[in-house]
């Protein structure tokens, strides 16, 4: 696929949407009723390499979502110049772990990016992400700073309070997109999660997202669309997130959440800091617009 | 058998200015975040050999600048082999000499002889650095040779590299850029900047350098003939050199192919070659055609060649440099500095800074986030060039020294890191009449987001308001906590309003002006 083709899909496919979507609208209890009860995994343990694996198996292991040949993307935040301890940003064994099981499941290309907020080369080094990466040493393995070409307008039809917004090419490109947030405090949000992830993969001026920006991360959602959501809870940011800094507001937790599912993801993650799912207004939003499930009670969990 | 052809003199003086010009862009390009917090090369070394800049700082601290010992190098160098340092090192020279193959000066003794010039600027600019009125770095070679490249002449070549790069991404068949991006990616990796940078006072930096290069339409090296002052200090010193090109005397009959082709002008009529204006550039060695100019360490007695000062120009320069600072109190920022000069962390106090700061822009081309600027007026006029942090353009990256690492006189002290995060520079206030949740009811806090410092120094406040609409709503209110707050300016960067910033940082309450503050 070259480039021009790749745009000219990307309309097509925003305009496909668009026409597609009013046929197909369901009202979300009706969606809720009809798909298979969503899965989601948990598991706790101290050697974050073999939890990841661990995480990944009751939903059929990592060779379930990466084909060999796969394009895929692993989104991690490492939006901070923030210490891996300091859990602003996913842990970097997490990355590395889920980055290994996406080669040996055969993938062609495995990239790794953030638009980061503090200087990219900072975030990128200090998050611990770059090293742990470099020590896999696999040649399919990229982890470049991104690229402002590849930034390109997508009309978001399904979007309530967001129609369109630059998203970058390769995130959209994916054969295969996990999503690896930490799970940590934020002042508007609550909380930042998979939702909120996806920022890192959007251009222009993202300040504009805060308002109303529950409904915004869900009709974000309804274009960028990981395959598996990873969420890192070995261990989590309680207060002066996102970025935190201090160590006393970091609590262990040595826990993984994984689910195909990024709403329930999402809504599991929420308990972890005693809190609801419907606390989090994008989790709401996105269940609200049948993107995924936030009752709990409706979400099969397994404990690997 | 084929004699093989001698390799002539200047051959290696050209090589040497080749192979020190190369050093200036490697050490340019390295004025940047490696990887690692701390920089892998001494890259402000360049300033650190000038004796002008040394002295000039020396006389406005009154005091020893350790940094800058290695300019003694220099000048040991200068008593042993003359202005060589001019004709074989100074990348300033070697650029001259460069723009002389394109623009083509006259030859020789061409021209009026102000060669006094810039003895009377070396005066001028040491006696008033004395007494308080710092000018050195605008007319320091290296200063002024920085400066265009950090602000005008590196973001342009950036700009035009990647412009073409991104033409043929968007443009060009995938053919094309199977070569083009490879190629893209080397040049990102190597000598392009990490990100497009933006620069104040650009242009003028340009026009500078710009002008230094085009005095050779007048004289060759104008410029380091009649201009510059760290040449005059050379000059002074070269007087005392032991090395020096010599050989041509009355014996010569009509010849003077090497007053000709001097680009010192550095010849006289009688063919004794001056060892303050030589830089030992050679090329009379290879032209004599009687081989009779030779180097030696054997002085022609006596020197050769005069200052062509006189006393009187001399006095006059000695009374400007001393009367001008008289005028510097009466101005309106010797009694409100501006709130707007917010100088890097690490500055010394502002007096001791401007005296120290060579204008050199080297923290300006390090800076990570292109936060700092050259001032314009803001802090006088002798004041242009200095750093200042513009929070709009860039903020100060918390966990970065690199401003400090690559001062090289100490204008900006080198902070340890926990040192660097309690140094306040400013601090930040809200415009509640531009601020979202105050003026429009409209939830944001994107600065409290981004407030670095583990315990936050902007807060907020859930509050209840009427918007437009005239709804009550609930928003989350920020403000600032003064005493957490370092002025870093990362909350102005991103306020997400797309002109004026609803929070923006002055210098109230800066760690290096005690006591001035009431916060």
């Amino acid at each position: 696929m070259d480039r021009r083709q790749f745009i000219k899909d990307v309309f097509l496919w925003s305009a496909g949407a668009s026409l597609a979507i009013p046929q197909f609208r369901i009202i979300p209890s009706v969606l809720a009723a009809e798909k298979p009860q969503p899965l989601l995994s948990v598991a706790k343990g101290s050697d974050y390499a073999a939890l990841v694996s661990r995480v990944l198996a009751p939903l059929g292991g990592m060779g379930q979502f990466v084909k060999p040949g796969d394009k895929v993307v692993i989104k991690p935040n490492m939006g901070w110049d923030r210490k891996p301890e300091q859990a602003a940003n996913t842990n970097p064994l997490v990355v590395m772990a889920l980055a290994n099981l996406a080669l040996q499941a055969g993938a062609g290309k495995v990239m790794i990016f953030d638009r980061s907020c503090n200087e990219a080369r900072r975030c990128y080094a200090n998050s611990g992400i770059q090293a742990a990466l470099a020590g896999l040493d696999d040649r399919r393995l990229k982890m470049d700073h991104m690229d402002s070409r590849k930034f390109v307008p997508v009309q978001i039809s399904r979007g309530k309070s967001l129609t369109s917004w630059e998203i970058y090419k390769d995130a959209l490109d994916a054969d295969c997109y996990i999503n690896v947030p930490v799970a940590k405090h934020h002042g508007l949000s609550r909380l930042t999660l998979g939702l909120k992830n996806s920022m890192g993969v959007i251009g222009g001026n993202r300040g504009d997202m805060h308002h109303d920006l529950g409904q915004k991360l869900a009709d974000l959602a309804t274009v960028i669309r990981p395959k598996l959501t990873v969420i890192d809870a070995t261990r989590i940011l309680l207060r002066n997130g996102p970025q935190g800094g201090d160590l006393k507001d970091v609590k262990q937790l040595d826990t993984l959440i994984a689910s195909a599912d990024p709403v329930a993801a999402d809504a599991y993650a929420t308990t972890l800091f005693d809190l609801q799912p419907a606390d989090i207004d994008s989790t709401v939003a996105a269940y609200k617009m049948g993107l995924g499930e936030m009752d709990l009670a409706k979400i099969k969990i397994l404990t690997a | 058998m084929v004699r093989k052809r001698n390799i002539p003199a200047y051959f290696w003086r050209r090589l040497s200015q080749l192979l020190f010009f190369a050093l200036f862009l490697f050490l340019f390009i390295k004025t940047d975040y490696s990887g690692s917090d701390e920089l892998e090369y001494a890259v402000n070394i360049l300033f650190r050999i000038d004796p002008l800049l040394a002295l000039a700082a020396i006389f406005a601290g009154k005091t020893i600048v350790a940094l800058m010992l290695p300019a003694v190098f220099t000048l040991i160098f200068t008593l042993v082999f003359g202005r060589s340092f001019c004709g074989w090192i100074c990348p300033m020279g070697t650029l001259v000499d460069g723009g002389a193959s394109v623009i083509r000066p006259p030859k020789g003794t061409a021209g009026s002889d102000l060669r006094a010039v810039k003895y009377y600027l070396l005066i001028f600019i040491l006696v008033a650095a004395l007494l308080g009125l710092p000018l050195a770095g605008y007319l320091d070679p290296f200063s002024l040779l920085v400066r265009a490249f950090s602000f005008a002449l590196y973001p342009a070549f950036d700009f035009a590299v990647s412009s073409f790069f991104t033409f043929t991404y968007l443009h060009a068949p995938d053919w094309v850029n199977a070569a083009t991006e490879p190629v893209y990616e080397l040049l990102k990796k190597s000598i392009l900047p990490f990100s497009h940078r933006v620069y104040g006072l650009g242009l003028l930096s340009l026009l500078l350098f710009a002008l230094v290069l085009l005095l050779n339409h007048w004289q060759r090296r104008f410029f380091c003939r009649n201009l510059c002052p760290l040449g005059g200090l050379l000059a002074l010193v070269s007087r005392f050199s032991l090395l020096a090109a010599q050989g041509g005397n009355e014996d010569c009959g009509k010849c003077r192919q090497c007053r000709s082709i001097c680009r010192m002008g550095a010849i006289a009529e009688d063919r004794r070659i001056s060892t303050a204006d030589c830089n030992l550039c050679l090329d009379c060695l290879a032209l004599c055609p009687r081989n009779k100019i030779h180097l030696s360490f054997h002085r022609p007695l006596p020197a050769a060649g005069s200052y062509g000062m006189t006393r009187r120009a001399f006095a006059g320069t000695v009374a400007t440099g001393a009367l001008l600072p008289l005028f510097l109190p009466g101005r309106l920022l010797a009694r409100r500095p501006d709130p707007l000069l917010i100088r890097p962390p690490g500055a010394l106090p502002e007096e001791e800074f401007l005296g120290r700061c060579v204008r050199c822009g080297e923290c300006m081309k390090v800076c990570i986030g292109n936060a700092l600027q050259p001032a314009l007026l803001e802090a006088g006029i002798e004041g242009m060039f200095t750093p200042m942090v513009r929070s709009r353009i860039g903020y100060c990256e918390y966990n970065c020294t690199l401003c400090g690492q690559v001062c090289p006189s100490g204008a900006i002290k080198k902070l340890a890191l926990p040192d660097k995060h309690a140094q306040v520079i400013g601090r930040a206030f809200f415009d509640k009449n531009l601020c979202l949740p105050y003026a429009k009811g409209i939830p944001c806090i994107v600065c409290e987001e981004h407030c670095p410092t583990p315990d936050k120094a902007i807060k907020f406040r859930e509050q209840s308001v009427v918007n437009a609409r005239g709804e009550t709503v609930t928003v989350l209110q920020p403000f600032v906590v003064d005493d957490l707050c370092i002025g870093c300016g990362i909350c102005e960067n991103k306020c997400p309003l797309p002109g004026r910033a609803a929070v923006r940082v002055t210098s109230e309450g800066q760690a290096r002006q005690a006591g001035r503050h009431f916060l």
